[in-house]
């Protein structure tokens, strides 16, 4: 089974405190969503309240275009998977995936059917005669999955699923979910704060903050393209370099000029900018290193982070800006020397002091 | 070095069971030489020199407060009034508790510390208005009475204790529950009550062994024994059998086995951790 999700125009307050305002989204049938964020922006709030268990200040959620904003959490044919797996400790494995399904009237056969059919898929058949007590932090993730599985339900909510397991298992879990989704081709929305998880899971991510949307795309146009300054600076790592900028707009392609008279020539059209003061945003594999005079600026090597297959190089200008650039893994560079940056101005981005986004022209 | 340390250690370790045998003896002496006055002969009770052990012993006390007193009839009513009591808790103070551990409403902090508030005054200030109040409405000298006077003080404690338990049931289990389809309540009493289940037994037992002990209360709203309780019972008979130490004794003992039993349970049922699991691990 699967569903489309349509959010339009919710508002959400605790108390005195607003969390949402205004939001709207449009989610497609067996569209993997992600909604990535810093903590606190809402992501949660959001999600429970698709899920039913926060109310609705204002506005409508429906799915299937069916309304159900009003409907009680089991009415709404969704299944939740929680980032502290919330077992029911006190029973086996088998009866935590039976519960909803009995709740619901479901007879026995159909029961022990869908159980089976779960464990095989998460080949946990071994595990179902135990407490949740007896498990470890990965088998009680798979539990929790297979519980959301067995409902068969229009959409899989997942709120930061990952965060209790350890890098490996994460990692490993990640593409397992990915293939969940591949293979059961139902409709799953996915909170995370970590934008690697966001980026490599999602059809299409929404980045919030601060109460608001603040871009809805896939994860490339999120990471090429991003709408405004902070999906930029929230999404990739290292963090997108930013540098005060004034601009030229005396030809077709803007040129940004540093305050040490560093100037960068960009791909954005000048007819689209204004004479005001912008900031520069460029990627640091966007920030190639160069011998010393040969590119659009030098400065001192402050730290290097051997990642293997790239080196990524914090430099130092002349004004004490610092810059992360990028060269292959196994850069020549030692700290303290003194290196040129190649900024790759196709790659640039312009942000207006509002944080607004602009960007070369689409090829 | 090593050898002095340990003996130090040897030392404080005497000191500190010197000063636990000597608290417990404190505790409990009272309650051996109950027990062993209760299994003496009349004669061997007042005598001139002190007889701590008894040469001879005799169940003759205990079958003289069983069959030549009302205390029967007082053992039941304090067991009637208990029953009442920890039912009236457990109904509707499971509720309060889930409310005030669940729910943001107005007034809510107020509430709770309304609740702690009744608690401060000295119970014989209570008693009077109490009085008062129960003889309007016909409840004087009634176990049901007794038992809804038992609650009035006994109630808060009781929301306390277990909104404690409830809130350390971690809320995301009810969000899960409520999306397999069960109803606040029914997520309360599933999922919720489950794992609080030591808690609740615990809250339980407490009142009850408060309801059973309580005297100053019983004494001022019972006044026949179609309602008293076994503590007014026994202290009235002081004066009814010329000092019957022995029986006093035995109908003593037997009052506090009750609370023996009940205690023992709840030390097991409060060690068992059940929430083990839950949560990450
Ligand atoms: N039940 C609640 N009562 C009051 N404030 C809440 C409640 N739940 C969440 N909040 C607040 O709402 C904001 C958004 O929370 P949440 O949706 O959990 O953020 P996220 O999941 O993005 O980290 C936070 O500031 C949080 O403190
Ligand atoms: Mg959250």
């Amino acid at each position: 089974m699967t569903a489309d999700i349509e959010i339009r125009n919710v508002n959400k307050h605790f108390g005195a405190m607003s969390v949402l305002e205004d939001l709207s989204l449009s989610i497609k049938a067996r569209e993997f969503i992600v909604f990535l964020g810093p903590s606190g922006c809402g992501k949660s709030t959001l999600l429970r309240m698709i899920a039913g268990l926060e109310t609705v200040d204002s506005g409508e959620i429906a799915i299937n275009r069916e309304r159900i904003d009003h409907l009680p959490p089991g009415k709404r044919g969704i299944a939740m998977v929680f980032q502290s797996y919330a077992l029911y400790p006190h029973m086996t494995v088998r009866d935590n995936m039976a519960f909803g399904l009995e709740n619901i009237g479901m007879s026995r056969e159909v029961i022990d059917a869908r159980i089976n059919e779960a464990a095989r898929i998460l080949e946990m058949p071994h595990l179902l005669e135990r407490k949740p007590g007896q498990l470890s932090g990965g088998q009680r993730q798979r539990v929790a999955i297979g519980r959301a599985i067995v409902k068969e339900p229009k959409a899989f909510l997942f709120d930061e699923p990952l965060s209790n397991l350890d890098a490996a298992l994460r990692t490993r879990t990640r593409l397992e979910l990915a293939q969940l989704h591949q293979r059961l081709q139902s409709t799953m929305i996915f909170v995370t704060h970590d934008q690697v998880e966001a980026m490599t899971l999602a059809d299409r991510i929404v980045v919030m903050n601060n109460r608001r949307i603040e871009q809805i795309g896939s994860p490339m146009e999120i990471y090429e393209r991003p709408a405004t300054k902070f999906v930029a600076g929230f999404v990739g790592a290292p963090a997108m370099n930013f540098i005060d900028a004034t601009l030229d707009r005396s030809s077709g392609n803007a040129t940004a000029r540093f305050s040490d008279g560093i100037s960068v020539r960009t791909a954005i059209s000048s007819d689209l900018l204004a004479d005001d003061k912008y900031s520069f945003g460029i990627r640091s594999e966007d920030v190639r290193i160069v011998p010393p005079g040969q590119g659009n600026a030098d400065g001192v090597v402050d730290v290097l982070e051997r990642l293997g297959e790239r080196t990524l190089i914090y430099i130092r200008l002349g004004d004490g800006q610092q810059i992360v650039g990028s060269d292959v893994g196994n850069s020549r560079v030692a700290v303290g020397h003194k290196v040129g940056l190649a900024f790759d101005g196709q790659k640039s981005h312009l942000f207006s002091a509002a944080g607004r986004a602009w960007h070369a022209r689409e090829a | 070095m090593i050898e002095s340390k340990r003996r130090r250690r040897t030392v404080a370790n005497i000191a500190t069971y010197f000063v636990l045998a000597g608290l417990s003896m404190f505790c409990i002496g009272p309650m051996i030489w109950m027990l062993l006055t209760s299994l003496k002969y009349e004669a061997d009770i007042v005598t001139q020199t002190m007889q701590y052990i008894p040469r001879r012993v005799t169940f003759d006390n205990y079958v003289a407060i069983w069959t030549q007193s009302g205390f029967p009839r007082l053992i039941g009513n304090s067991i009637t009034v208990t029953f009442l009591t920890v039912t009236i808790c457990v109904a509707t103070g499971t509720l309060a508790a889930y409310a005030f551990s669940r729910f943001a409403f107005r007034g809510r902090t107020q509430l709770m510390l309304g609740y702690l508030v009744v608690r401060m005054f000295p119970a014989v200030m209570m008693i009077i208005p109490l009085y008062v109040v129960m003889r309007g409405v016909g409840l004087v000298d009634s176990r049901f009475g007794l038992a809804l006077a038992y609650t009035s003080f006994l109630l808060p404690l009781f929301v306390w204790m277990l909104k404690g338990f409830f809130d350390s049931a971690p809320r995301e289990l009810e969000s899960a529950a409520r999306i397999d389809g069960s109803t606040r309540l029914g997520a309360m009493v599933r999922i919720v009550m489950p794992l609080a289940r030591n808690g609740l037994v615990a809250s339980s037992v407490f009142i009850a062994i408060a309801a059973w002990n309580e005297f100053l209360f019983a004494l001022m709203l019972t006044t026949g024994q179609g309602s008293r309780t076994w503590p007014v019972g026994l202290q009235l008979m002081v004066g009814e059998f010329q000092l019957p130490w022995g029986v006093l004794a035995a109908g003593g003992i037997l009052s506090i086995l009750p609370v023996v039993v009940l205690f023992a349970i709840v030390q097991r049922t409060m060690v068992q951790g059940l929430t083990a699991g839950a949560i990450k691990g």
